[in-house]
């Protein structure tokens, strides 16, 4: 496996080492620089779901800027994504600029197919959060596009019912408000949290993450999921199921939205598109009645998850300086504002949130301050199948009452028997 | 009931019997004439069938000779690029394969599957069959094709509506239940009950094509018979169990083999219902490979096929031993 990344690394050095530049301190390079001037000729762009569908009105905006260049986006399915691109990889068919979902960085540039970002591409713009989803092994390939960050929803109007002028502000008081909802305000459950199953690590990280749990240890190389602060966080995950605050016998179908609208269930932690799809299900004055909050802190603060997509330029491209202009381009504070006003998807770029847009709003200020401290999981390429039992542990905890510490370990042991595949 | 066996024995009546028996004597004397011109019909029929032959080397046969190598090396998605530089590691994927928890609790699941869902299809099948055949005349083609319009609905759509009925609090089946006092189960959301809620939708889509073969069969068995075996007294159920189910039973052989091999590689049902949840309890064989091939895992995912495949070997076997006519 060694022999493996020296090779990788010496490939990727003859290959884009032209600018000479610098190495980072933690022995990642930077890709070479990109011309000046105005890109020219065609690039290729892949992007998936409704990016797919809405990139093309904002390349048009870069082909008026740029006269000479032609930008040709597909859209591909979510679903058939991963496929596509492994195969294109595998048969040296990329293309030039891609949408890539943060959590196949690692698995990519394992591949030897991205190329490292150019120098001229202002790392700190971004949140950091997101900007370490770029980075592996230290080396960033291509930008964070767009974030998503989850925070606590609650009934304020419930809220008040159980005695709770504003929203807790650490994790004993998220319990007692939780369980003020079911005894004062008439709430069947205090707060909605998955019960185990697909994606639910995202919901109990933000309270290990808090606490100021790694998900690495020795030096970013290797999994590290059986720390005190996730065994401790997923005690305090189960305890809500445990004293009936929470639902382990959630449902097949998510009803999120109804149950909140109802007061059934009058919290619950979600991303920025839930905003929407409660008030559409909510009706008209739904608006007021709800609020968004920090995740309560922990001993080092309130962080939580951060998701979304990335932009990378494939290392293959006949164009590499257009397709970085026009990942720059994207990056841009304006552009990102007039993504945000297309997609709705939050600009990754902290200086993009001073858009009007996105200032005036108060709910959305709140993910815009989460951002600054989300953290994302670790790039490493067998992350994907990791988390599977990461999941399906976090079900027995919740589910049938299993020891935190016994399932945090067995998750640790099922991590180190994979590897992380670098 | 002696009037009944003798037919499938080979009665004068029956056209099987003599034209069997003199089968081979028939293709002996009417073969040798043919010989000479047997050649270019060889040739051209070699030429028409070539394309075919081409694509199925290419496309079917090749990839089943490398997947059965790939499943003998730890190949991973970044070997891709560089497909020579795989390992050969012996058995040790089919060894990791058979003693990783989650892949023997897919097995279970899958055989959980099979021995309730199989058989459930076919008596469902059988009894709406037999319905259409005998009973409701009069609206057979309506109810035919009400009977097999699930298996042409597209799975998703029929996904989002059994996820409505199977819905704890206010799915339909919880509420007709409710009806006659009985509290239904949290279907997809426990563990102990996603699997029958699962098997109860494949059932519900799959016994269609089922009915539709043993209608055929139905067809098939002479009125004669029946009438035979009324006259010598046989009860509706004695005329079913000694005329029609043993005329049936070449079909019954392979409505049973069909269904055992598609519900062997159970798939779609967990895949768009409960992706393998609750804790693992609806998680498949199939699912599991296709979700390690999904992590790029593909020498492992390799052997997992080549084991699915042993599986549905086997269980055809015991089938065709069991099923098979008594000549």
């Amino acid at each position: 496996m060694t022999v493996a990344t020296l090779t990788a690394t010496a490939l990727t050095l003859t290959a884009c080492g032209r600018g000479g530049d610098a190495e980072s301190a933690s022995g990642g390079q930077t890709g070479a620089a990109v011309s000046s001037g105005k890109a020219t000729g065609t690039i290729t762009v892949w992007a998936m779901g409704a990016e797919g569908e809405k990139l093309p009105t904002l390349a048009k905006e870069f082909e008026s800027a740029n006269p000479g260049v032609k930008v040709k986006v597909t859209a591909i399915p979510w679903d058939a994504a991963h496929n596509k691109f492994t195969a294109a990889i595998a048969a040296n068919k990329t293309p030039d600029v891609a949408m890539v979902g943060s959590t196949w960085m690692g698995e990519f540039a394992g591949l030897d197919a991205l190329d490292p970002t150019p120098p001229a591409i202002d790392r700190s713009a971004f949140f950091e959060g997101a900007q370490k989803t770029t980075e592996v092994n230290g080396t960033s390939y291509g930008i964070p596009w767009y974030v998503e960050t989850r925070v606590l929803f609650y009934r304020s109007d419930l809220a008040k019912k159980a005695g709770f002028d504003s929203a807790p502000t650490d994790q004993a008081g998220l319990k007692e408000m939780a369980k003020a909802m079911q005894t004062k305000a008439g709430a069947k459950w205090g707060i909605g949290l998955q019960a185990g199953g697909t994606g639910s690590w995202q919901t109990l990280m933000p309270f290990a993450w808090s606490d100021g749990a790694d998900l690495t240890k020795d030096d970013g190389k290797a999994y590290n999921f059986d720390s005190p602060q996730i065994v401790d966080a997923a005690k305090y995950y189960q305890s809500f199921f445990t004293d009936g605050i929470s639902d382990k016998a959630a449902p097949a179908t998510p009803t999120t939205e109804p149950d909140f609208a109802s007061g059934k269930v009058p919290m619950f932690i979600s991303g920025p598109w839930m905003m929407s799809a409660v008030e559409k299900v909510g009706g008209a004055g739904f608006k007021d009645k709800y609020n968004v909050a920090p995740i309560p802190a922990g001993s080092a603060g309130s962080s939580s998850f951060v998701g979304g997509s990335n932009l990378a330029v494939f290392k293959n491209t006949q164009n590499r300086d257009a397709s970085w202009k026009f990942v720059q381009w994207l990056a841009d504070p304006d552009v990102q504002a007039t993504w945000y006003g297309l997609s709705t998807d939050l600009p990754s770029v902290k200086s993009a949130w001073d858009a009007p847009d996105l200032k005036g709003d108060e709910k959305l200020a709140v993910f815009g301050k989460q951002l600054e401290t989300a953290k994302a999981p670790p790039s490493f390429p067998t992350w994907e199948q990791v988390v599977t039992s990461f999941d399906t542990e976090l079900e027995k905890v919740t589910k049938q009452g299993a020891d935190p510490s016994t399932s945090m370990a067995t998750v640790q042991q099922n991590a180190e028997s994979i590897g992380t595949g670098q | 009931m002696a009037t009944v066996t003798a037919p499938s024995g080979g009665a004068p009546g029956q056209p099987g019997g003599p034209g069997e028996a003199g089968g081979t004597g028939d293709t002996e004397t009417s073969r040798r004439p043919r010989r000479t011109g047997g050649l270019r019909e060889g040739r051209a029929a070699w030429v028409l069938a070539l394309p075919f032959c081409v694509l199925f080397l290419f496309f079917t046969a090749w990839p089943v000779v490398q997947s059965l190598f790939m499943s003998f090396t730890d190949t991973r998605s970044r070997d891709l690029r560089t497909p020579f530089d795989v390992n050969v590691i012996g058995l040790d994927n089919y060894a990791k394969a058979l003693s990783d928890p989650v892949f023997r609790k897919a097995a279970l699941n899958t055989a959980y599957f099979v021995l309730i869902g199989m058989p459930l299809t076919l008596v469902v099948a059988l009894a709406a069959a037999i319905a259409l055949d005998k009973g409701i005349t009069r609206f057979r083609s309506v109810f035919r094709l009400g009977f097999y319009m699930p298996v042409i609905t597209s799975i998703v759509a029929v996904a989002v509506v059994w996820r409505f009925l199977l819905q704890d609090e206010f799915g339909l089946i919880n509420t007709v239940l409710g009806w006659v006092g009985i509290d239904g189960p949290n279907w997809l959301g426990d563990p102990d009950w996603s699997m029958p809620g699962l098997i109860l939708m494949a059932a519900w889509r799959n016994f269609g094509t089922a009915m539709i073969i043993f209608l055929a069969g139905l067809q098939g068995v002479p009125a004669q018979l029946h009438e035979a075996a009324a006259i010598d007294g046989a009860g509706a159920w004695q005329r079913f169990r000694h005329v029609t189910l043993p005329l049936l039973r070449p079909t019954l052989l392979f409505v049973s083999v069909t269904t055992a091999i598609g519900y062997l590689q159970f798939f779609e049902e967990p895949f768009v219902m409960t992706s393998g949840g609750p804790l693992n309890s609806t998680i498949s064989l199939s699912m599991y490979t296709y979700k390690q091939f999904g992590f790029g895992n593909y020498g492992l995912a390799s052997s997992m096929s080549y084991l699915i495949f042993v599986v549905i070997a086997i269980v055809t076997a015991i089938q065709f031993r069991l099923l098979r006519e008594r000549s």
